[in-house]
């Protein structure tokens, strides 16, 4: 219930100090490193989808990057092992019928997945970013431009380039290039969803509040808005890497994938041309299937949680 | 205590509503009883949180889980209104109980004509109407609410704030409801929109003859308004009876506070212009602020005519720039924060053109001029916390050397408008109330200590008793710290209260000019007459409309002319060109 709030002599005085000991017992650790570190920890309690999609992510790296100092790279190549081994001590995720270890799949593989993801991704948001900015906050020509561009190349179906550009070059693929082809499309959703954010935010009255700060442009553009974008942009982020990943495991799956790299679509391609399911391996399709399961799932919580980090209003309230 | 079943209007006895909340039991309403015969109006007032939102949803069967009517009765003409199903209550909501809503921008449904919008009630209550029957009712309900029958055609957007809300009305009455609650109907107008919708609604509830609830927290509205008043807090009844009796002899002490929280006439405290402590006047001798035929377009649209003046800050006052939305007074503001360019003539700032200053002059300006706006919730940046506000200027301004010393700054800024600063640096804007916020963008601006403080409509957003102690506080910084103040507002009664000097401003031109003496108590133009009957005085014996009937003084300033201010004096400090 509200009480009516009754000041009826404000002192605007100047020159005394507030007491110090009242000053250090109710605000003491303004400012500080150690009160921010409390805060983000505090959050993360009360946001699970973000904590529990981190968790994830951070094990299947931990899995992945951790494996790379143990298991040598040659361990996922064909015949490296003895094909066809069921889980062993020796192996634990089996091997394939081409003598692939299951788990260094796991171990390459999952990082190689990745980081097709996160190459196609960065690229993706970085372009979307600056052109999403310049044509939400400076509008006139240079958004008529941009805008035109994007929503004329929103039209075209990415598989159907991917899959010609990668047809064409699909014996010499690496995963590197193979994320630049994904890249080529994966600006087009990042442009719209910043210059979005952008337009909307360029009229809020806290700009005004900052330039009678005296904040210069820059600041403007760096301190009150980029933060604010930075939630969108890392959602952003998560969803074009998913989207990225997940049309390199649909083009691996097609067999348009680099032939000699053991991605994790790779594999699901390999299992399905040899049969793995017939012959009663279970491991070689279920090793790329649960690490696919885990990365999407992941991802997918992580931008459930950001979307609520994006919004203040939504951020729960502290218990 | 039984209320007899067939008397006729409203008797509610013993009305209870409790919420089960995680918190425990929360009584929104709690215990109350009263009655309202037909033809009747009744004001419902208090602060947010008093129940009285609660009552009218407890009346139109629309208390939501887990919100729960616990004990009471409510019978409208022997119907027992609080016994009813939620299906037998949907054949008495718009039929016998009817509801005209706060935000009538909000509350039409946008892609629907308002001939549909009108007609939907006839259909949802068992009598479609024949084509040119439909029609008839419509033009008929439209012209009761003084909207030509056009309107039927048009959709929301094509109409002003004030048709949107005599749209309202028009589907509010369209059955003829027994009772009428209308939940501050007004809110969001200016005064002379808020008069002709108020009006609009008292002839309509004559022509019916229903009996009316009117919900708000606007005393001056209710002694213009209701014939009798029901003050609430926490729940309960603290006072009832006749509007004319309460004004004059308020028994319960919160009563008085509602009352005293409203600017008025006899209550004006002369800022006392001999006591102040000098001024800050620009250190070269020039006028802090000078405008030289300064105008704004926007493409065809005049929003601001050649206008020139002079202040010169070293007598530091209040200056009022008053007048509806569209007169051009925000654009006056931007103007003078440099937001925006003017599109003829210079505006300067101790000697320097605004728009065209150099580096070192720009963060002089910046420092110097400072703002208050009317929304406190769009002020603040949603990624920070609320003392983002505080330490950009400290630190842009090098106001602070030290983290000690920037904390110091900001409890004094906190303290200087009332706040507790251990309640409100560590928090987020969503998590303190408008009031508090607006109360922190003041103490800000007293932080900065700036030569010139431009207040746009600051107080049009926060509850009547915080009006006053923001007013004060603008009133402290002019008389201690010597700061002038641009006060923007379409609120002649709190330019009153504060101003030494009020321009009108009416349709980009000021109109009438002078110290508010002499504007408001004779003014002369018909557009400030127009305001000034329009102002909802707390006096119930004050009408409206005592300069004659609203639409013949429409008409006379649509015949005034606009193109010469009318001044009648002057005042040391500030000049009219």
């Amino acid at each position: 219930m509200n009480k009516p709030e009754n000041v009826s002599h404000p002192t605007p005085d100047t020159g005394t100090k507030p007491a110090t000991a009242t000053r250090d017992a109710l605000v003491s650790d303004w400012g500080t490193s150690s009160r921010r570190l409390r805060t983000v920890l505090l959050y993360l309690k009360r946001n699970p989808n973000l904590t529990v999609g981190l968790v994830l992510l951070a094990a299947l790296a931990a899995v992945s990057l951790g494996g790379q100092l143990v298991l040598e790279p040659k361990f996922a190549d064909p015949l490296a092992n003895r094909p066809k081994l069921p889980p062993s001590w020796e192996h634990p995720l089996g091997t394939d019928s081409q003598g692939r270890s299951m788990l260094g799949v796991l171990i390459y593989g999952t990082f190689l997945t990745a980081k097709v993801g996160v190459i196609a991704g960065l690229i993706g948001v970085a372009i979307g970013a600056v052109l999403g900015f310049m044509a939400g906050f400076f509008r006139g020509w240079v958004d008529v431009v941009i805008s035109t561009i994007t929503d004329v190349l929103l039209t075209i179906p990415p598989l159907l380039v991917l899959v010609v550009v990668a047809a064409n070059l699909a014996t010499k693929l690496d995963t590197n290039q193979m994320a630049l082809i994904i890249a080529l499309l994966a600006w087009r959703e990042p442009t719209r969803q910043i210059r979005s954010q952008v337009l909307i935010m360029r009229e809020a009255g806290y700009l005004k509040t900052a330039r009678l700060g005296g904040t210069s442009m820059m600041g403007i553009v760096f301190k009150e808005l980029m933060p604010n974008l930075i939630p969108y942009l890392m959602a952003s982020f998560v969803l074009a890497m998913a989207t990225a990943m997940l049309a390199s495991v649909g083009l691996e799956a097609l067999g348009l994938g680099p032939q000699n790299e053991p991605t994790l679509g790779m594999s699901v391609y390999w299992a399905m041309f040899y049969g793995a399911l017939l012959l009663g391996m279970w491991w070689w399709v279920l090793t790329p299937v649960l690490a696919l399961v885990v990365l999407f799932v992941g991802l997918y919580l992580v931008s459930a949680g950001l979307d609520e980090l994006a919004n203040p209003r939504l951020r729960r309230r502290r218990q | 205590m039984n209320a007899p079943a067939s008397s006729a209007g409203l008797h509610v006895a013993d009305l209870k509503v409790e919420y089960y909340t995680d918190d425990g039991i929360v009584k929104a309403v709690d215990g109350i009883d009263f009655a309202i015969r037909p033809g009747v109006r009744m004001g419902f007032v208090g602060e947010s949180g008093s129940g009285k939102t609660t009552t009218a949803l407890a009346l139109m069967g629309m208390i939501e889980s887990p919100g729960k009517v616990t004990s009471g009765v409510a019978r409208l003409d022997g119907l027992d209104l609080l016994s009813l199903s939620d299906a037998a209550f949907e054949q008495h909501r718009l039929a016998t109980v009817s509801y005209i809503p706060q935000g009538a921008m909000n509350s039409l449904n946008p892609v629907a004509r308002i001939e549909a919008q009108i007609l939907e009630g006839f259909r949802d209550h068992g009598a479609p109407l024949a084509r040119a029957d439909a029609q008839r009712r419509v033009a008929s309900l439209l012209e009761q609410v003084g909207l030509p029958p056009a309107v039927g055609r048009m959709f929301p957007h094509e109409l002003s704030g004030g048709m949107k809300q005599r749209a309202c009305i028009a589907i509010a009455i369209a059955l003829r409801p027994k009772l009428l609650i209308a939940d501050e109907p007004t809110s969001a107008l200016d005064v002379i929109t808020q008069r002709r919708v108020m009006e609009t609604l008292g002839r309509v509830q004559d022509d019916i003859g229903s009996a009316l609830i009117l919900i708000g927290h606007d005393m001056g509205l209710m002694a213009q308004f209701v014939d009798e008043m029901v003050v609430m807090r926490d729940g309960k009844v603290v006072e009832h009876g006749d509007v004319r009796t309460i004004f004059a002899n308020p028994s319960h002490p919160y009563t008085r506070t509602l009352i005293e929280s409203v600017p008025s006439l006899e209550r004006r405290s002369k800022p006392s212009r001999a006591t102040t402590n000098g001024g800050q006047a620009a250190t070269n001798g020039m006028p802090l602020l000078s405008f030289d035929g300064v105008s704004k377009a926007y493409g065809q649209v005049e929003a601001l005519r050649p206008l020139s003046f002079t202040l010169a800050g070293d007598m530091p006052c209040v200056v009022a720039i008053v007048g509806q939305s569209g007169s051009g007074k925000t654009t006056l503001g931007s103007l003078v924060l440099g937001f925006e360019t003017a599109t003829n003539g210079r505006v300067t700032y101790s000697g320097d053109d605004v728009n065209r200053m150099g580096r070192a002059a720009v963060n002089r300006f910046r420092r110097e001029v400072q703002a208050v706006f009317q929304d406190p919730y769009a002020s603040y940046n949603p990624f920070y916390k609320i003392d983002h506000v505080l330490t950009v200027p400290l630190k842009n301004f090098g106001m602070a050397s030290s983290r000690e010393e920037a904390l110091d700054h900001m409890i004094r800024a906190c303290e200087s408008v009332g706040l507790d600063p251990a309640q409100t640096i560590h928090r987020y804007a969503h998590q303190m109330s408008g009031g508090q916020r607006q109360r922190l963008m003041v103490g800000r601006a007293i932080m900065v200590k700036p030569r010139l403080l431009v207040a746009d409509e600051p107080v049009s957003m926060v509850d009547a008793s915080l009006r006053s102690t923001i007013l004060g506080n603008l009133e402290t910084m002019k008389t201690e710290l010597g700061i002038s103040v641009l006060y923007i507002t379409h609120d002649l009664a709190t330019a009153y209260e504060i101003a030494d000097y009020i321009l009108v401003l009416h349709k980009g031109s000021v109109v009438e000019a002078g110290v508010p003496e002499t504007v408001i108590d004779d003014p002369q133009h018909p557009y400030t007459r127009l305001l000034v009957d329009s102002i909802p005085w707390p006096d119930p014996n004050r009408h409206w409309g005592a300069g004659g009937s609203l639409d013949e003084e429409t008409q006379s300033v649509a015949e005034a002319d606009v193109t010469q201010p009318l001044v009648r004096n002057e005042i040391e400090g500030f000049r009219l060109a």
